[in-house]
């Protein structure tokens, strides 16, 4: 193998990791919403969006970054919320329901149509002060801040992993996971955990929005595929288990990059999607999911 | 006969929906005018086709815009490239929609809901993705141009010609749509929707009606796309997107999911708005939207739907007003008839030998090995916990043994699914009382007679003379059924707004609507009064004199001292007593199962 084909391997391997984190860090999104009320917003790409832009329009406006991300995130964390209580719990009965699946994706359209209309079609990017310079590394060369981005998605899984199981409203909220009923008896306000844990979504996907801005262009419909392949990842990874999207997440982006690499982007997503149906059709629980028995 | 019978109501929609389509072309002005008919019913295929999917099975597919396109892509191809003829290149879209079909079906043997929808919106994704690069073949994002007229073997067609092709497809489309929500295989669909336990238990594959269901939404899209291709005479990728699927779907919800007429008039809607969104210039998305937001807030059943709930609630409201039970059981000649065991055969009915079950390490039947004599009753008794659930599973099929085999009338049934089961002869109720409750108590009852018709697809689809006989045959079979457990009145109700006692009896009726050998009663008096539970002994026994055999899971000991032949107790998955009621009365070893240890007698189960 030469030095030309290896530089361009590790390449693949750099940049598929960089945009697999992208995919966890949505999925861990799915994973909080799912993990309160086994719903989630559908149009969580739309979140990744709603943070993107409106950190890009208040730099463009003047407003410094210190300030503007967490105006960002604040907006996200309301948006979030606010599909809880109006989009998704009046529609969410029982597991076969997809009421909520229609009503999130309804809102989805009309946000990503309102962004159109007044931030304009055109996609704009985020300046980061870490996009100067590349790093070589093996011959490949990845900007410092494509770096932050798999750190940033460990460092979320290791803090979600901290606040469900140290603190006590995480503790809460795993315990309204596997049975609300209960959970409500013991005293825990089911409600408000549900509305909690699509801010924290809302807040992760606005998060997740920033951080990939300056390496992807912003655009009102940037979310929609970000968004439908993390809820492919959280799936695949089977949903209750926070490790295992992450996991399933880098694999997904390093696979993709390599699909790329040898094709193009349409195949890319022809054999990607392909895949994805096809693992969810071995192991239909997830991969990392624990086997249940099933029961009449 | 009813003045507004559905049978008339229908006809009359039909007639109207014909005089429509032959007025349309006279009435409008141009020939841009009627190409937006023509796509309108191009539409309406695709919404009629996705309503069998949402409204029978409910299942939700976002991915119906790939098999509209897979169809005009078809066309494309064929008749740009090889010059192939219209009823070859129609023939081509549908062969290869029906193994779309059958192929998008086949995860939901494993996953259902939202995860379903996920992998129709990837398959959409990948049909779009493969038409932007498999170039040579589709153009790429140029698409396919020059597509030439439809051409029946007279000449090209003109737009009038080309109307009354695709008016023609669309009105058998729909009658067949009809026909298919309204017969036997439009109720087991249904059915497998509510309860997918239930209708198994009464010899439905679930599986295949949802096979059956995604493979006639593909056909309907798939047939859609060739005629698209047709009208269009140019396709390209962006006319089969994400937003497309949804916008079909809407259709289908917009209209009402699960009636005749929703999916057009869905169709029609929202083929005409996007003209009148036009007015809303950049924020047509915007308003698209809201529109879809404020159809599943404020109108969820859809229109039809709505119009239809209205209607039952007036009609009810004009039905007598005095609804009542009657005792039951009502035993009658026809009755008799249609239940009693014809076979002469003396060998024991079932037979378990050494039947082992275990979830993971948990052994939840250990060795059990028991013989259920023809047209007895045999209960199964024990502790919470004992595996009696577990064991009338195992018998009907929903479970397999880990080892050992169950026999019924010697045929070893231990490898057979619960469908399978229960259309050689054996059914069952369940603890939880499993109706298909957005069904009427009627439809019930008819919903267990699927496997006893012999009506063919096509026989019932065209609606052939057989098919009313029969349908009329089974009608009255249903109401001698629902006399007999005392619910004629009710015949018309909706199963869920039945009483709890009443719902038993129509659980009990429908199981008898197969004609069982055997017939599995799972807690059947839990929760009834002590009338009730009366009523229900003498159900058994009438059932027992008709030489229908039943095995019974019971707590209540009265009832199964009163009318078992034979009892067998459980305790730990395993059999530690078998004999008559009084024999096991007796057994210390069932007292102590029951009691934690040896009692004096005056404490024995009998006193409780």
């Amino acid at each position: 193998m030469n030095w030309g084909v290896m530089s361009a391997y590790v390449q693949y391997l750099l940049s598929g990791i960089v945009i697999g984190s992208i995919y966890a860090m949505v999925a861990l999104g799915f994973y909080v919403m799912w993990s309160a009320v086994r719903a989630v917003n559908f149009a969580h790409g739309d979140t990744l969006m709603l943070g993107a832009v409106i950190a890009v329009a208040l730099s463009w406006a003047g407003i410094p970054l210190v300030f503007g991300i967490p105006l960002a995130i604040g907006c996200a964390v309301i948006f979030g919320m606010f599909i809880e209580r109006f989009a998704v719990r009046p529609l969410n009965h029982g597991s076969s329901s997809i009421g909520w699946m229609l009503s999130t994706i309804a809102i989805g359209l009309m946000l990503e149509s309102f962004v159109t209309v007044t931030f304009g079609s055109d996609p704009r990017s985020l300046p980061s002060p870490l996009m100067d310079t590349p790093i070589n590394i093996l011959g490949a060369g990845i900007f410092l801040h494509e770096l932050l981005i798999p750190i940033a998605a460990i460092g979320l899984l290791i803090a979600l992993d901290g606040f469900y199981k140290r603190t006590m409203i995480g503790r809460a909220m795993r315990a309204v996971a596997q049975n609300p009923i209960a959970a409500g008896l013991m005293g825990i306000d089911v409600q408000r955990m549900a509305l909690i844990s699509f801010g924290v979504a809302g807040a992760l996907g606005a998060f997740t929005g920033i951080l990939a801005a300056p390496i992807i262009q912003v655009s009102a419909s940037m979310g929609v595929l970000l968004g439908l392949k993390g809820f492919l990842v959280a799936i695949i990874a089977g949903m209750s288990n926070a490790r295992g999207i992450v996991i399933t997440g880098f694999a997904y982006g390093i696979f993709e990059r390599f699909v790329e690499g040898f094709g193009n982007t349409s195949m890319r997503e022809v054999l990607g999607f392909g895949v994805m149906i096809l693992l969810l059709l071995i192991f239909p629980k997830g991969i990392f999911a624990p086997q249940e028995i099933k029961k009449v | 006969m009813k003045f507004f019978s559905h049978q008339r109501l229908f006809l009359i929609t039909a007639s109207v929906i014909a005089l429509c389509l032959i007025i349309a072309p006279l009435v409008v002005q141009n020939n841009f005018q009627l190409r937006v008919v023509m796509l309108f019913m191009i539409y309406a295929l695709v919404a009629m086709g996705l309503n069998i999917l949402v409204g029978l099975v409910s299942l939700v597919s976002l991915g119906q815009a790939g098999i509209y396109a897979l169809g005009a892509y078809t066309v494309g191809v064929l008749t740009v490239k090889y010059s192939w003829p219209l009823f070859a290149t129609m023939g081509t879209a549908i062969v290869l929609s029906v193994i779309v079909g059958v192929v998008l079906a086949y995860p939901t043997v494993r996953v259902r809901g939202v995860y379903l929808a996920v992998v129709t919106i990837a398959f959409g994704l990948i049909v779009q993705n493969v038409v932007i690069d498999w170039r040579t073949v589709t153009g790429g994002t140029l698409g396919i141009s020059n597509i030439p007229r439809a051409d029946l073997g007279f000449g090209p067609l003109d737009t009038t010609g080309l109307y009354a092709l695709i008016a023609g497809i669309m009105f058998v489309a729909f009658l067949l749509h009809h026909n298919l929500i309204y017969s036997r295989y439009g109720r087991a669909m249904h059915a497998v929707a509510q309860s997918e336990t239930a209708a198994s238990s009464l010899g439905i594959n679930p599986a295949n009606q949802r096979v059956f269901a995604f493979v006639i939404s593909a056909v309907y899209a798939g047939i859609a796309g060739a005629l698209y291709a047709y009208l269009n005479r140019y396709v390209n990728p962006d006319t089969f997107s994400f937003s497309d699927s949804i916008r079909f779907l809407l259709m289908v919800i917009l209209g009402g999911s699960g009636t005749t007429l929703g999916p057009l008039i869905g169709a029609g809607i929202l083929t005409w708005i996007p003209n009148l969104l036009q007015a809303f210039g950049k924020w047509q998305l915007f308003v698209y939207g809201a529109l879809l937001a404020a159809v599943i807030f404020l109108l969820p059943k859809g229109i039809i739907g709505t119009l239809n709930s209205w209607l039952r609630a007036l009609m009810s409201r004009s039905r007598n007003q005095q609804q009542s039970a009657e005792p039951w059981p009502k035993a009658s000649d026809q009755i008799a008839g249609f239940l009693r065991s014809q076979d002469q055969n003396r060998e024991p009915i079932m037979v378990t030998s050494e039947l082992t079950i275990k979830f993971g390490g948990l052994t939840a039947l250990s060795n059990v090995s028991l013989q259920v004599e023809r047209a007895s009753v045999h209960a199964i008794i024990g502790p919470n916990g004992a595996g009696k659930t577990t064991m009338l599973n195992a018998l009907s099929g929903f479970y397999k043994p880990t080892s050992g085999v169950v026999y019924l009338n010697q045929q070893d049934i231990s490898s057979l699914t619960s469908d399978q089961v229960a259309r050689i002869g054996l059914t069952r109720t369940f603890q939880n009382t499993e109706l298909f409750s957005e069904m009427s108590v009627k439809e019930n009852i008819v919903v267990a007679f699927n496997s006893r018709y012999k009506t063919g697809i096509l026989g019932t689809l065209l609606r052939l003379p057989g098919y009313f006989r029969e349908e009329n045959k089974i009608d009255i079979q249903t109401v001698q059924l629902l006399d007999y457990v005392g619910l004629k009145d009710f015949a018309d109700e909706l199963a869920k707004n039945l009483a709890f006692g009443h719902q038993r009896r129509l659980e009990i009726a429908r199981a008898l609507g197969l004609s069982p050998q055997i017939l599995l009663l799972d807690e059947p008096a839990a929760g009834l009064t002590h009338a009730e539970i009366d009523e229900l002994i003498a159900l058994i026994r009438d059932l027992k004199s008709l030489g229908v055999t039943i095995i019974l899971v019971e707590h209540h000991v009265d009832m199964i001292m009163a009318v078992s032949d034979h009892v067998t107790v459980l305790d730990y998955g395993e059999v530690i007593a078998s004999g008559t009621p009084a024999q096991v009365r007796d057994d210390p070893r069932v007292i102590e199962a029951y009691f934690g240890a040896v009692v004096p007698t005056e404490f024995s189960m009998e006193s409780k």
